[in-house]
């Protein structure tokens, strides 16, 4: 990614000049900004990636006819992928697991984890919905022969299973594994590996370019005093403190 | 009535066969039933299994088979008949993923040619879905070996290698790794402009580039030309490239992209020499180390392929502190068979040559549990652990284990300083040594013949490294003892694998004062081997089929009795049998023979009793030693048959006069001419046994000694000696004066 090493090196730049703590005005910091030149269609394509990866699929269609942005990847599939998250994040389990198999039988015969974590999720389903009987069959059935093949599902399994002992399962040690984030964490583990399985970044490149960003200011702040970005959701420079 | 499956209850196995099977069951039915079977599969190796058993593959590939044909006739239902393929081949496909039984399953139904018509469908989900189960099935070892040699089948490959379908260019990808063996192969692709292709791959998506790179790794392995090609001008940057992916953000591109690095290193003293790049693959490789999944599984397999009989390379591991990392990941433990494996061969790597990782490794272990034979102790229980596991795979899985651990083990045992603290020579390290032993050897039907012949050995070689520990101290009470005798003992160095441990000179000054410790120390050890069965289970292996195992197991015996006391004899000669003995100096395998003969020659070192020995059932095994000396035309078996004569000439004289019986007398003339080609011999050796043998023969002394020179003379020895007595062997020179003095003693009478 170009614009990376465009501010990178800006930036680097700045700092092998600043001997001692440099003040650089507000003016001198948008002439530099201005002689940067960062292509459109990098821009463009850093937008559509994030879109892309973060599943957006109506909006990257209108942003592909709007900005001639070609994604790197067949639309079609992110409403597949969308449409296995949601069912993970609704409770339908094994719906997802189907569709998943139908998107790619590899993923999940090639992923143990993953595979653990969805029949644990379905586990969990069960239990959330009081079918006890059930859910005590199916982690006997299903979910033990992996325990053995692995002493950490072995353990993940056990505090599954320990739902069933208490009363009251939102006020019990293990009562987090109910919580939503637990089925958005596994709905995110699924994402990430079905992108994964289509040559796909997992994670967008625009929060890494803001991590770097920071980064970059963090390092900058030892050497000079420059006109800071503080809020990233507007990216306004603040005059610098002299 | 039709059995409904609830969306949270799988039908059961029995019920979803029979629903595929009957003729009666409607398409759309089917068509379900073969997805649910997939859905149940996936993932679920116990599932898997037990469809298997259900012979649930033929009745897929047989739908399979069905479907394709129909849509090739034509017809209304095309798609029907597409989601047919398509669920059908992904069944296959999951069966034959990650389960070897699966592969098997699916290769005799027949499904191989139909998924292959599968990939040229124009319906690329169809396209995909057969490429992709072709591609699980050249993912494992029993996929049919690929004839690229055919030309035809070469065009194929490439437009494999050509397609725009991603999971078919995989799988182009996948056949060159699965069967690019021969260095043919290699060069033939190379001709055919695989490279160039691959190569362009690497610019690919991920799952491109870690094809291309596997392959391109199998291409260039110890292969110099296909290696200079890739590295030349028509290929450009490549090597760049694949350098550039050693940093690549994804952890499986990096393993990929070192291994094809080392794979073309390995090719050549040249390439990839400066150390930005050794030391740049190493902690590569280091880090990768610690990816809990597959990647760290192989990344010490590809770490010992770096390192392996290369010094440079294992300082710059060890001064990278892997030593540590490896040990950390051992003292974890928990870990699956392969992580095991890959533990153990990258560490019996440092400790094959180094001394400085033999030493850290020890020290790590005993700060970690306090003493220091505690890493024998340890290793010894994961080995023990390990062989527990009852299930076929994992029992096959961790035979490999054990080897790696037990070749780990050899090479920290060569550890001098260590050895002579006499660290490794306990009943604690011996007993599980010789139930491993056993073990492996009663588990032949779940073992393959391969690995167990393989754990055999590594076991036997340790063991061998550890009585030659004691050789070493024995040697000393050797050179005392040939002071006072004529015996020849077994000095010379044991016939293959690697070069006996030396003990530090200081200690040996140490040793000889105080030997007589020395021998009741020499006594203990062996007899701990004896008593925990040791000596059952050599003597069961020498009777293997397998004759590497037969001499090794031999090799082990003599060196049992090498300097034991008649009793630990006596309880050796009864397991072994005297039958044994004879047939195992009459073995096939040159090799054999001469560890055989050696053994007798220790058996009857000594004693009277147990030269006795050999005259058990009217002399058999002195008469088949006579016999192999006057037919064999090895010089081995040759020396160490004269020397087991030479210490029989030792005994009394019934013992003598049998000796000379079978080298003079019975053979007639083709004796005599054995006798002075043997001390006309260029091996040095041989000439030294045979004298040894005339020496004992012409002891002064011995009633029948006078008649016994008067017929060696008579057969011309008298002028052979006297050209030896200025032989450039000091051994030889002194030995031919010694006998012909002896020879002297009682006169000229006949000249």
């Amino acid at each position: 990614m170009s614009l990376f090493f465009i501010v990178i090196r800006q930036l680097a730049e700045f700092q092998a000049m600043a001997s001692s703590k440099k003040v650089i005005t507000r003016e001198e910091w948008e002439k530099r900004l201005s002689n940067v030149k960062v292509r459109k269609e990098d821009m463009n394509k850093l937008v559509m990636n994030f879109l892309v990866t973060e599943g957006y699929v109506e909006a990257a269609e209108k942003f592909r006819l709007e900005s001639g942005t070609e994604p790197d990847i067949d639309l079609a599939t992110i409403t597949d992928r969308m449409a296995v998250k949601k069912a993970v994040q609704s409770g339908n389990v094994e719906d997802a697991i189907e569709k998943v198999n139908d998107l790619n039988p590899e993923i999940l015969d090639t992923n143990p984890q993953l595979f653990f974590h969805l029949q644990q999720q379905r586990l969990i389903e069960l239990i959330r919905n009081g079918k006890v009987e059930e859910a005590l069959e199916f982690a006997q059935e299903e979910l033990a022969p992996r325990g053995e093949e692995n002493q950490g599902f072995l353990e993940e399994l056990e505090r599954t299973v320990a739902l069933l002992a208490f009363e009251d399962v939102t006020n019990c040690p293990v009562g987090d594994l109910l919580d939503i984030s637990q089925r958005l964490k596994t709905a995110s583990e699924v994402n990430a590996a079905i992108l994964t399985s289509q040559s796909h970044e997992k994670d967008p490149k625009l929060p890494s370019l803001l991590k770097m960003l920071i980064w970059a200011q963090n390092q900058l702040d030892e050497k000079a005093t420059y006109p800071r970005i503080n809020d990233l959701s507007t990216a306004a420079l603040e005059d610098p403190a002299v | 009535m039709p059995t409904s499956a609830t969306s949270n209850h799988p039908s059961r196995p029995e019920d979803l066969i029979g629903r595929l099977n009957s003729a009666h069951t409607p398409y759309e039915a089917k068509l379900k039933a073969l997805r649910d079977l997939k859905n149940q599969i996936i993932g679920n190796r116990t599932k898997k299994l037990a469809f298997l058993k259900l012979g649930a593959v033929p009745s897929v590939v047989s739908i399979l088979s069905s479907a394709a044909a129909a849509q090739g006739g034509g017809g209304d239902n095309r798609e029907f008949y597409e989601s047919v393929l398509i669920q059908s081949a992904a069944a296959i496909g999951s069966f034959a993923c990650g389960l070897d039984a699966g592969v098997k399953a699916v290769l005799d139904a027949g499904a191989f040619p139909l998924l292959l018509s599968l990939i040229s469908h124009l319906n690329e989900k169809v396209a995909d879905a057969g490429a992709r189960s072709l591609k699980l099935i050249y993912q494992s070892k029993r996929a049919p070996k690929y004839e690229f040699l055919q030309e035809k089948n070469m065009e194929f490959l490439l437009s494999l290698l050509n397609s725009k379908n991603e999971n078919v260019t995989g799988l182009g990808a996948n056949i060159i790794t699965h069967s690019c063996q021969t260095t043919a192969e290699q060069q033939a692709l190379s001709e055919a402009g695989v490279i160039k292709r691959l190569v362009s791959l690497l610019g690919g998506s991920i799952n491109q580039k870690d094809a291309s790179l596997e392959s391109l790794a199998a291409m260039v392995k110890e292969n110099p030309e296909v290696s200079a090609k890739f590295m030349g001008p028509e290929n450009g940057r490549a090597l760049n490239v694949v350098i550039e992916l050693m940093k690549d953000k994804h952890p499986r591109t990096r393993l990929l992209a070192c291994m094809c690095l080392i794979s073309i290193r390995n090719t050549s003293t040249s390439y990839l020499q400066d150390s930005g790049i050794k030391n740049t693959l190493v902690s590569v490789l280091l880090e990768l180390l610690d990816d809990p999944g597959p990647v760290g599984d192989e990344a010490p397999f590809v770490m010992s392929s770096l390192i392996t009989g290369k010094e440079d390379m294992q300082k710059i591991a060890f001064n990278a502190n892997l030593i540590e990392k490896l040990c950390e990941h051992l003292n974890v433990g928990s870990y699956q068979a392969k992580r095991l494996q890959g533990i153990f061969l990258v560490l019996g790597d440092l400790c094959s040559k180094l001394e400085c990782c033999r030493d850290r490794v020890l020290d790590l272990q005993k700060l970690e549990v306090g003493a220091r034979h505690s890493v024998l102790v340890s290793l010894l229980i994961i080995l023990n652990k390990v062989l527990h596991f009852v299930t076929e795979a994992l029992a096959h899985d961790s035979a490999e284990v054990r080897t790696a651990a037990c070749n780990f083990l050899k090479n920290v045992s060569r550890s001098v300083k260590n050895l002579s603290a006499g660290q490794f020579m306990n009943e604690a390290v011996a007993v599980p040594l010789v139930q491993l032993l056993c073990d492996s050897s009663s588990s032949v039907q779940t073992l393959e013949a391969q690995t167990i012949y393989h754990v055999n050995q590594q076991i036997l070689v340790l063991l061998l490294t550890l009585l030659k520990h004691l050789r070493t101290s024995g040697r000393i009470i050797g050179l005392a003892k040939s002071r006072f005798s004529h015996y020849c003992m077994s000095f010379d160095s044991a016939p293959t694998v690697e070069s006996p441990l030396q003990l530090p000179f200081i200690h040996m000054i140490a040793a000889l004062g105080a030997i007589s410790n020395v021998v009741v120390d020499f006594m203990a050890h062996k007899s701990v081997l004896m008593q925990c069965g040791g000596v059952k289970q050599l003597v069961q292996l020498s009777k293997s089929m397998e004759s590497a195992i037969r001499v090794n197991a031999v090799w082990a015996l003599r060196n049992l009795t090498f300097l034991v006391n008649y009793r630990c004899k006596e309880e050796i000669l009864l397991e072994l049998t005297s039958a044994t003995l004879i047939s195992l100096i009459n073995d096939p395998e040159p090799s054999v023979q001469a560890q055989a003969l050696a053994l007798v020659r220790n058996l009857v070192d000594g004693t009277l009793n147990s030269i006795n020995y050999v005259f058990g059932e009217d002399g058999a095994v002195l008469h088949a030693i006579a016999r192999q000396l006057r037919s064999t035309s090895k010089v081995e078996v040759q020396i160490q048959g004269m020397y087991a004569l030479s210490n029989v000439a030792s005994g009394n004289e019934l013992h003598k006069e049998a000796v000379m019986n079978q080298l003079l007398r019975q053979a007639g003339n083709d004796a005599e001419k054995t006798l002075v080609k043997f001390l006309q011999s260029t091996d040095s050796q041989l000439r030294t046994a045979t004298l040894w043998a005339l020496i004992n023969l012409t002891f002064p002394g011995s009633p029948g000694t006078c008649r016994r020179v008067t017929e060696l003379r008579n057969a011309g020895i008298i002028t052979q000696l006297k050209n030896m007595v200025n032989d450039h062997c000091l051994d030889v020179k002194l030995r031919a004066r010694m006998a012909l003095g002896q020879l002297m003693i009682f006169g000229d009478s006949s000249s």
